[in-house]
């Protein structure tokens, strides 16, 4: 009994410290002393320990999560979950042997994470709670969406003692069922995946940092905000060719130029110094030093490169889907790995993290396997020195091989994981994930989530504290009006919309401060879309610039100054006052049909001048183009005539001059035709500024209605498809139940009358064929009483009704005659139909006799008895 | 025709003309100018010459530009007098006495031509119509339906009329028409429908294929024809044509009645024939030779141009730049300058300005002064190149025409001993073969023998002389004259910019002064 007591307290005791470690997280003040009294305890000593355990475990924040193993109804989980097969019970022994002998020979290292209980609290190896399983979505096959996806969608819950590992590990389908878990689970969820899509993936654990292990990413710079690198682009100096011109003989000096370089590289160099340490500073104080470094535990996913095209083994952290390099500051040390197939122990020192650490698992001094595979990962060349070096290592490894030799892992006991699509599109727990940065706040939401369709956001801040907000961008998805993305700058008040091609009026962008027409904005179209070929528009309080590309006149740019608006006309509204044009430039694209200098370039019409200048298009081989002003005066002469055109009123400049364009009628022409263009022109920036009060009306309402579109594959969100396809099912319900009754036999009746199982006689099939047509025929004149019958006792029907209003005639209500009148009206309906019935029948029926008569004859059963007689 | 001559036929004179282009519909105040200016014939670019009797075109060789030129209802007889009218698009000839088409050679660009109602038999001579979209021959006397494939050949004909024609009245006229004219859209002002086309070429599918091959094969001819003419071009370009065979050697016998009488000889068979074919590859050699340094010299010329273009252009854009700039200044100052009231502060912002004025004429002159610099540098570096290629490629060919002229000597050498030999046994009779009397003649005595061989090789030397002299005097005027064009472009660029500059500073100067002009008399 005493022995029994013992060993009851050394278990009690043993839970005690779990307990209290897990209090530790909570505190770090309660003393280590436990482990060495734990023999002395008494009863009550246990069951006040017990008590106080109690008391610990509510208080682990382990509350605040819904998945704890009482909520999960394991009695519903399959076999293979709440039970172990002969297979696993030997792995599990294997396991337990195996790590026997390594704290026999590593006495100073942690135990290790070999075989958790799950969550029917049945021990399980970790290799076999790894399930590969490749996802049918294609965004999955991927590692980087992958990782993406497990950060995204399971929510990270901390390890109950951070300096252990847990004493559970659950499968992954229960994970993904609660979207909750440790970094243990993060791992081998997205390890499942991983080696699902054919990635050499492994689980880790290991030690991280403070950071890594609470999924802090305040430290980092939010990989949004980051800017892509731009690729600069060598230009290959083409070689000097042969005949190439020497440039002309420089005559500066080459001294007083690079000291100037010289000295403008120190100011560069001291500025960048002086950021830098101020960035240190601040980044020091905000980083306090933590006192469990190098002992928090993690787990992580290691890739190793060789499959799927990985050109160097990389760690990732399932928590952030962050990849890192192999010598990342942030791991600092591997006790394991395992995949779905082996268990690894690190053999190596980790003094320097995890920088020296050689990821050559075939090298079994710096790796020690628990099974020996078949096929070695990866085999090392440099296998010399491991003869002499570990004596014991040898011997292990051959008693372990003696042993294990014709064992592989079992399968494993997870079920098939498994996502639907909705939970895919939902991704986060509740559609939602909020993620901090350095400088910067990442929110995210699941599609159709938000009504006005908003998906992301980005805020970044100025200071490290995140209270002074610098910028926001907010992305959004399946907006009707296509906007994409909303950049609203906090600092200046300017706001960029994005859109998608789609939107009404062909918008690209839209740059603006505020919706007040007339004011500071750029507007960008997709300018294929739009008949005007319109790409850009430029808005201040008094100019408006066009950009256009790709039309058939070659215009290119149009730049119109306004006046300010005249008073006189204050009564009316905005629209219908614009404010005059001063003065509109435009330019064209050369066009290559015409001779240079008769291709206007540019024209600009100064309109309170009264003036017109044109600038023609500068020839191949010259350096100056041809320009020409007109200048018109409405007012007549000296003796009160009507000028029409005097020399003076056309100043131009040719580069070759030519006869034609010296004479008074081509410069008049021109100049009238100029007149013209210079209405139209006032007329399209009038239309141009009408266009712009539109587009932000039309922005206004977008804004305020933000639709969101439903695509028509979408079948549960899409009202019309459903709709479509329930009829398109009762549909089919329908023509399968008709279809159902046309199959029929109409001989079946008659056929049960013989005996079973006999041959029919010709005799037989006549007299079969013959009862069937009778048979038919009787119907057939039934069917035509039955309706004559009905005709009858309707027309019967109705006589007594007329009969009836003819004696009352004068006594009737007009509420009553109109009923008798409706009555008759259809009464007179029905007869007719049933008339025409009758006669249709008498139409059909020798038809449908007939068609009988030929079916039977054709019929299998009968056609070799009945076809002498035909 | 029923047309009643009650006129006079008048003449197409310059007074005429004159009202026609004055009545141009030209608004008052434009027709105002007009008669005031008076109009140059060149500048015309439509003619109305409509219901004027006119008998005869004439007179219309001043109108260079002219597009559109009206000659219906007249009662011209003849189409002549258009040759100067290169631009023409549209002419209309119709209501007339025409009876042949002609005088059309010249009009290229014509797109609209009517000659309706008038005498035509034959659709003729209007190959050069290469632009024709729609033809108007209604009212004539096409009879023979064979002149509707003539005007297959205009690919963009889509407008054609040729009712009142008896053509017209065959039965399958227009499914005719249609198979054999499928880009056709208008047919005697109606579209022809798909249905149509779908019938037409039902009906004469088998014709118009044959003729559709015929037609593929002429082309297929013409294309080998060019493409030969084209190799050959090239050939030239490279001075070696008619090397890559045996056309030397057979042009040194084609001229040699001695050289092939003595081609009987015993043995001078074989002897010719291998002498042939070491003269044909000897040729082979100087045209593959001849065509290799070609493309280098195309690639040198290459270079060079590109060199020099990319010179210029970088010059000239910072030239543009510069007047760019000035330009902007110079506005301006204009401006500023026709603002100012004080005479003082106005002289001195005038003379800065010209100041600037000067300074931009410096300043572009220095760009083009380097410019000149460097490409002369370079111009003369690729005269010396080319000249060297030229040597190089000449001395090549000559030293291969020598080794010609060692065979040819060679041959001499065995044909004479062969001839001497053969003498020798016809005097001794102990000849086997007959020979033919012409060359049992040359036998009579040595001198003759000698001389005939002597003649034979004299030809054949001065064949290949020839040939040599006439590459190499190409090569060496192509070379010259490739020099010679390179610096009278550059020369002529040189003093094109150098105008150019002035005339844009006096016109900048021009301006100015008007300035000055207007505030003086202010």
């Amino acid at each position: 009994e005493v022995l029994k007591e013992k060993v009851e307290e050394e278990e009690e005791a043993e839970r005690a410290e779990r307990a209290e470690r897990a209090e530790r997280a909570e505190k770090m003040m309660r003393p280590m002393e436990v482990r060495k009294e734990d023999t002395t305890r008494t009863q009550e000593m246990l069951r006040d320990l017990e008590r106080k355990l109690s008391e610990i475990e509510v208080s682990i924040p382990e509350k605040s999560s819904t998945f704890t193993k009482d909520a999960i109804d394991t009695s519903k989980l399959p076999l293979s979950y709440q039970s172990n097969t002969p297979k696993e019970e030997h792995l599990l022994q294997v396991a337990d042997n195996f790590s026997r002998q390594y704290s026999h020979l590593c006495p100073d290292r942690v135990p290790l994470f070999l075989y958790p209980v799950n969550e029917c609290n049945v021990p399980k190896f970790v290799s076999t709670t790894i399930r590969p399983t490749l996802m049918p979505y294609p965004e999955l096959y991927n590692w980087d969406t992958c990782a993406q996806f497990v950060s995204d969608f399971l929510s990270a819950v901390p390890l109950p003692d951070p300096l252990k590992p847990p004493s559970y590990l659950y499968s992954s389908t229960m994970v993904l069922k609660y979207q909750e878990g440790n970094c243990f689970d993060f791992s081998t969820l997205l390890c499942s995946m991983l080696l699902g899509a054919g990635y050499d993936a492994y689980c880790v654990y290991g030690y991280g940092s403070q950071d890594l292990c609470h999924m802090d990413l305040t430290r980092e710079v939010c990989p949004l905000t980051m800017k892509p690198k731009e690729v600069v682009k060598e230009e290959e100096k083409a070689p000097p060719k042969k005949y190439a011109v020497k440039p002309p003989r420089d005559l500066t000096s080459r001294f007083e130029r690079e000291q100037e370089i010289k000295r403008q590289e120190g100011v560069k160099a001291e500025e960048e110094k002086r950021l830098k340490q101020g960035e240190r500073l601040a980044e020091q104080e905000s980083a306090k030093t933590d006192p469990l470094h190098g002992l928090r535990v993690h787990s992580w996913v290691l890739v190793l490169s060789g499959k799927r095209e990985v050109p160097e083994s990389f760690f990732i952290d399932p928590f952030t889907a962050r990849s890192y390099s192999t010598q990342d500051d942030h791991f600092l040390g591997i006790e394991s790995l395992w995949n779905h197939k082996n268990y690894w122990v690190n053999m190596q020192d980790c003094w320097n993290c995890c920088k020296d650490l050689v990821f050559d698992l075939g090298d079994p001094v710096r790796w020690e396997y628990l099974l020996l595979e078949t096929d070695k990962p990866l085999l090392s060349l440099t296998e010399e020195e491991d003869d002499g070096t570990n004596d014991d290592d040898d011997a292990e490894n051959l008693g372990k091989e003696d042993e294990d030799k014709s064992f592989d892992m079992p399968c494993s006991w997870v079920e098939q994981i498994e996502i639907s699509p909705e939970a895919f599109e939902t991704r986060c727990p509740n559609g939602k994930k909020v993620i901090q940065y350095k400088r910067a706040r990442l929110e995210k939401w699941a599609p159709y989530l938000n009504n006005n369709g908003l998906v992301c956001r980005l805020t970044t801040y100025e200071d490290l504290e995140c209270t002074k907000i610098l910028e926001i961008k907010e992305w959004f998805q399946n907006r009707e009006d296509m906007l994409e993305l909303k950049h609203i700058n906090k600092v200046t008040g300017l706001n960029i919309d994005y859109f998608k091609p789609g939107h009404p009026q062909a918008l690209r962008a839209h740059s603006y401060t505020s919706m007040q027409p007339e004011m500071d904005r750029v507007m960008e179209f997709y300018e294929k879309v739009r008949v005007d070929g319109l790409i850009k528009r430029e808005e201040t309080p008094r100019t408006m610039t066009e950009y256009y590309q790709g039309r058939p006149d070659l215009l290119s740019y149009r730049h119109v100054n306004f006046g300010p608006r005249t008073k006189k006309l204050a009564l009316n509204s905005a629209e219908s006052n614009p404010r005059p044009v001063v003065k509109i430039t435009e330019r064209f694209f050369r066009n290559p049909a015409k001779p240079a200098d008769e291709d206007v370039a540019e024209r600009v019409f100064l309109i309170l001048d009264e003036r017109i200048q044109l600038r023609y298009h500068c020839r191949e081989d010259h350096l100056t183009a041809s320009k020409r002003e007109f200048l018109w005066r409405t007012e007549g002469d000296s003796k009160g005539n009507k000028i029409i055109m005097t020399p003076d009123m056309c100043l131009s400049f040719e580069v070759e001059p030519m006869e034609h364009t010296k004479k008074l009628l081509y410069q008049y022409e021109a100049m009238m035709k100029l007149k013209n263009e210079e209405k139209l022109a006032r007329h399209q920036a009038w239309e141009s500024e009408l266009e712009v009060l539109e587009i932000l009306k039309l922005r206004e309402e977008e804004e305020a209605a933000h639709a969101l579109t439903i695509s028509i594959y979408d079948t549960k969100r899409n009202e019309k498809s459903k709709e479509y396809r329930e009829a398109m099912e009762r549909m089919m319900h329908e023509e399968h139940l008709w279809q159902a009754e046309a199959q029929l036999d109409y001989l079946a009746p008659f056929l049960a009358q013989l005996p079973p199982g006999e041959k029919l006689t010709r005799w037989q099939a006549m007299r079969l064929k013959d009862e069937c047509l009778s048979d038919f025929k009787q119907r057939l004149i039934d069917k035509a009483n039955l309706i004559q019958a009905r005709f009858e006792k309707e027309t019967q029907e109705l006589q007594k009704q007329q009969q009836w209003y003819q004696e009352n005639q004068v006594t009737l209500t007009p509420e009553d005659e109109d009923l008798y009148l409706s009555y008759c009206s259809q009464a007179m309906f029905r007869i007719r139909v049933m008339e025409q019935r009758l006669n249709r029948h008498k139409e059909l029926a020798p038809l449908k006799y007939l068609a009988l008569e030929e079916k039977l004859y054709k019929d299998p059963r009968l056609v070799e008895l009945l076809k002498v007689f035909v | 025709m029923n047309r009643l001559c009650n006129m006079e036929p008048r003449v197409m004179d310059d007074e005429m003309l004159k009202l026609a282009v004055g009545e141009q519909g030209l608004r008052d105040e434009a027709r105002q100018l007009a008669k005031q200016e008076g109009i140059l014939f060149k500048d015309v670019l439509s003619l109305q010459l409509d219901f004027q009797n006119i008998l005869r075109i004439d007179n219309l060789w001043q109108f260079e530009n002219l597009q559109k030129l009206q000659l219906d209802n007249n009662i011209i007889e003849k189409i002549e007098g258009l040759e100067n009218l290169t631009r023409l698009v549209r002419l209309d000839l119709s209501f007339n006495n025409i009876e042949a088409i002609e005088g059309l050679n010249t009009l290229v660009n014509l797109e609209d031509l009517s000659l309706f109602n008038n005498r035509i038999s034959k659709i003729d001579s209007l190959d050069a119509l290469v632009k024709l979209q729609v033809l108007s021959l209604g009212n004539n006397q096409i009879g023979n339906m064979m002149n509707i494939i003539y005007l297959r050949r205009f690919k963009d004909l889509r407008t054609l009329s040729l009712s009142g024609n008896p053509v017209a009245e065959a039965e399958d006229y227009r499914t005719f028409i249609c198979a054999y004219l499928p880009d056709l859209v208008y047919l005697d002002f109606r579209r022809i429908d798909d249905h149509m086309k779908e019938l037409a070429e039902m009906k004469h599918q088998c014709s118009v294929d044959e003729l559709k091959h015929q037609e593929s094969l002429m082309q297929a001819q013409l294309e080998d024809q060019q493409a030969r003419w084209e190799e050959l071009e090239g050939q030239k370009a490279a001075f070696v044509e008619h090397l890559n065979g045996p056309f030397l050697f057979d042009s040194m016998y084609a001229e040699d009645v001695e050289g092939s009488q003595l081609s009987h000889l015993p043995g001078v068979g074989e002897l010719v024939q291998t002498y042939k074919d070491k003269f044909v590859i000897i040729c082979q050699n100087i045209f593959k030779f001849g065509l290799k340094q070609q493309e280098k010299r195309k690639a040198e010329l290459d270079t060079f141009m590109g060199c020099v273009q990319e010179a210029v252009q970088e010059k000239q854009e910072q030239g543009k730049h510069k007047i760019a700039k000035f330009e902007e200044k110079h506005l301006l100052m204009l401006s500023s300058i026709r603002d100012e009231s004080e005479l003082t502060n106005f002289e001195i912002k005038m003379a800065e300005h010209s100041e600037d004025i000067t300074e931009l004429v410096s300043v572009l002159m220095t760009l083009e002064m380097q410019l000149v610099e460097q490409l002369e540098e370079t111009i003369n570096m690729f005269e010396r190149n080319i000249i060297d290629l030229v040597g190089l490629f000449v001395e090549n060919v000559q030293s291969l025409m020598a080794q010609c002229r060692d065979l040819e000597n060679h041959h001499h050498e065995k044909l004479l001993e062969i001839a001497i030999s053969t003498r020798e046994k016809i005097i001794k009779g102990e000849l086997d073969e007959d020979l033919p009397d012409a060359v049992r003649l040359l036998f009579v005595d040595k001198d003759t023998i000698v001389n005939a061989v002597g003649a034979s090789h004299d030809i054949h030397l001065l064949k290949i002389d020839n040939r040599e002299d006439e590459l190499v005097t190409r090569v060496n005027s192509w070379c010259t004259h490739l020099v010679d064009k390179i610096h009278k472009d550059e020369i002529m660029r040189n003093r094109r910019r150098v105008k150019e500059i002035n005339q844009y500073v006096d016109h900048v100067q021009s301006e100015l002064d008007s300035l000055e002009c207007s505030d003086l008399l202010d």
